[in-house]
């Protein structure tokens, strides 16, 4: 049987020196920062804000409804980060968004300032060889784990299935990965998350 | 030690930084900052340094050596920094920072160290001693976004010859930052005394030794006595109020070393205070910590209404213990209080007094925001975030991993 290591993922932020004051700016900025800048823009909410009931999930639409974009920051906000596979996918989508549905690209707003995720990934020592391993070590493991799990690895690996979904597929849990990938990690705090799998590798 | 977090965070997350520090286990690291009393830089080192130790990084704390004229300059460096003056700095003022400098030069031996971590503008010139191999990082703690700037321009020459600087928002980073530019908030401990769960007798004990009735709505701001703080605002602010519902203010400071305008804003205040005895000003030493910590567990709704600010470390101290903090719409403020969330933001004293009444008169209101901040805290503001960063920082810069 394929053993599983529990690796996990942590952040750190750095300014990328960019920093827009109108929605053209922004336009332009957002063709051309690193995936690393879309990555922190998009994810830092569910990183950090996931257990509070916030407005938005993402900096973009938040700088949106700041300065009187409600329909660019609710279609950003309403992304759906987990369809998409790929950052350069998820790129394209909010750029084609904001062609169609941006105005006032000249109106002076307050400054975006684009930062970028410097990412460190370790791995945890922990290592399931066997379906109750895994259990345990969801367990055992904190919520960044499950966010690289569930999250960066799709990105990492432009694959729609996450990592605990492809080993549990391997050992022949097809019904359990299937449930897991399907979860809409969006409505769940990451320590609901955790109870959600559990549960579902329980029954 | 770090297992003593144990009880404020998940244990995959210490597990997390154990497993981030391994490959850092040995590296020499140094901070240097102005003073070992007094302040959040102070405060965060304190229980940093022992704490990256415990991960195995050999990490040590150096204080620089000033005089009174030393500090009054790094002092009008300080407040030109954060906004422009009548006057910019001093051929005398300049001279008068050089001159320590290299007497400090002296004084701290940075040689023996792989990172050198200088907090805040005081030892920021430090950095002429570097060595070939060493990594140097200015940690900035104030807000550097409008200075006055030719005190800028003459601390920018310094900050450009580190490797890296850290600043607490993106907003503090100045055009002229020609180095990577990290963006990292500050912290507080959980277990230092400032935080740590009280028992109900002991503040009770400190509200009577202060003489503040329990029986009635406390109003409180924690901050240094700077004019920056804004305590005038703060007592304007609680007259408005006053006019309908009872409360009590009370304004708690103390005196940093490195900080010689603090007894003349005290002064102040209490000038301004006049006879009212619902105004309590309190000026308590520096390691007051367990009095500050029952204060704030004692207080109804928390004010931090600065005109500048570096962070604010005391906004995330009262959020921790589950209070809605009305904060200035400004700096680090506004990136730990989110707004009608885990409490309020304000832009004037008439908008502190408005969001001041309506948490006094609703108790779920205050009870809700309180359990919102408090759990954004645990996420975002503890210390163990913030060494996460650090050993990121140092791994990024130092090329581990």
């Amino acid at each position: 049987m394929p053993e599983f290591r529990f690796r996990s993922e942590l952040w750190t932020a750095q300014y990328t020196g960019v920093k827009v004051s109108t929605l053209g700016a922004f336009l332009k900025a957002l063709r051309e920062v690193d995936d690393d800048t879309v990555y922190y823009h998009l994810y830092r909410n569910m990183f950090e804000y996931h257990f509070l009931p916030t407005d938005y999930w993402n900096s973009f639409s938040y700088w949106f409804a700041e300065n009187g974009f409600p329909v660019l920051a609710e279609k950003f906000s309403a992304l759906d980060l987990i369809e998409c596979v790929c950052l350069s996918d998820i790129r394209e989508e909010m750029v084609r968004i904001l062609e169609r549905e941006g105005h006032s690209f000249d109106k002076i707003c307050k400054p975006f300032y684009f930062i970028r995720a410097v990412r460190r990934t370790v791995d945890l020592g922990v290592v399931a060889r066997d379906l109750s391993e895994f259990k345990e070590g969801v367990k055992k493991v904190g919520i960044h784990s499950l966010f690289y799990h569930l999250v960066t690895s799709r990105l990492v690996h432009c694959s729609p299935v996450n990592d605990f979904s492809r080993w549990l597929t391997e050992i022949g849990e097809e019904r359990k990965a299937r449930e897991i990938n399907r979860i809409d990690l969006i409505s769940y705090s990451l320590y609901d998350l955790r109870n959600r799998i559990i549960d579902i590798l329980e029954s | 030690m770090l297992e003593e977090y144990a009880r404020y965070i998940d244990r995959g997350t210490l597990k997390e930084l154990e497993s981030l520090a391994k490959e850092l286990k040995g590296v020499k690291v140094l901070h240097v900052n102005s003073t070992k009393l007094g302040g959040g830089v102070a405060e965060i080192l304190h229980r940093l340094v022992p704490l990256m130790n415990d991960l195995g990084i050999d990490c040590h704390w150096e204080v620089i050596r000033g005089d009174e004229d030393f500090f009054r300059v790094t002092k009008r460096i300080h407040n030109l920094l954060h906004m422009p003056g009548e006057r910019s700095l001093s051929h005398e003022d300049i001279l008068t920072y050089l001159r320590y400098t290299f007497e400090n030069l002296n004084h701290v031996d940075t040689d023996p160290y792989d990172v050198v971590i200088v907090h805040d503008p005081q030892p920021a010139g430090l950095v002429i001693k570097r060595r070939r191999g060493q990594k140097w990082i200015w940690r900035c703690h104030i807000d550097v976004s409008s200075p006055d700037e030719e005190t800028w321009k003459f601390l920018e020459t310094f900050v450009n010859s580190y490797d890296a600087a850290i600043f607490h928002i993106p907003e503090f980073v100045r055009e002229g930052v020609r180095i990577p530019a990290f963006v990292i908030p500050p912290s507080i401990d959980p277990l230092h005394d400032k935080n740590r769960e009280l028992e109900e007798d002991f503040i009770n004990s400190v509200l009577e030794r202060f003489r503040i009735d329990p029986e009635r709505p406390v109003v409180l701001q924690v901050s240094r006595f700077d004019r920056l703080k804004d305590p005038f605002g703060v007592i304007e602010a609680y007259r408005i109020v006053k006019r309908r519902l009872d409360c009590q203010l009370v304004l708690a400071g103390s005196f940093a070393s490195d900080d010689p305008e603090g007894e003349e804003v005290y002064r102040e205040v209490l000038e301004a205070k006049g006879d009212d005895p619902d105004i309590h000003v309190l000026n308590l030493p520096p390691d007051s910590h367990l009095e500050i910590n029952a204060l704030q567990r004692s207080a109804t709704v928390i004010v931090h209404k600065p005109l500048r600010e570096g962070f604010g470390l005391v906004v995330s101290e009262g959020m921790w213990k589950g209070k809605p903090v009305v904060g200035s719409n400004i700096g680090g403020v506004r990136r730990q209080v989110i707004h009608g969330v885990t409490g309020y933001l304000v832009n004037s004293t008439e908008g502190a007094a408005f969001r001041i009444k309506q948490l006094l008169t609703d108790e779920d209101l205050r009870k809700r925001l309180g359990e919102s901040a408090r759990e954004r805290v645990r996420h975002s503001f503890l210390i163990t975030r913030h060494l996460k960063d650090y050993l990121i920082v140092l791994h990024t810069l130092l090329k581990v991993g």
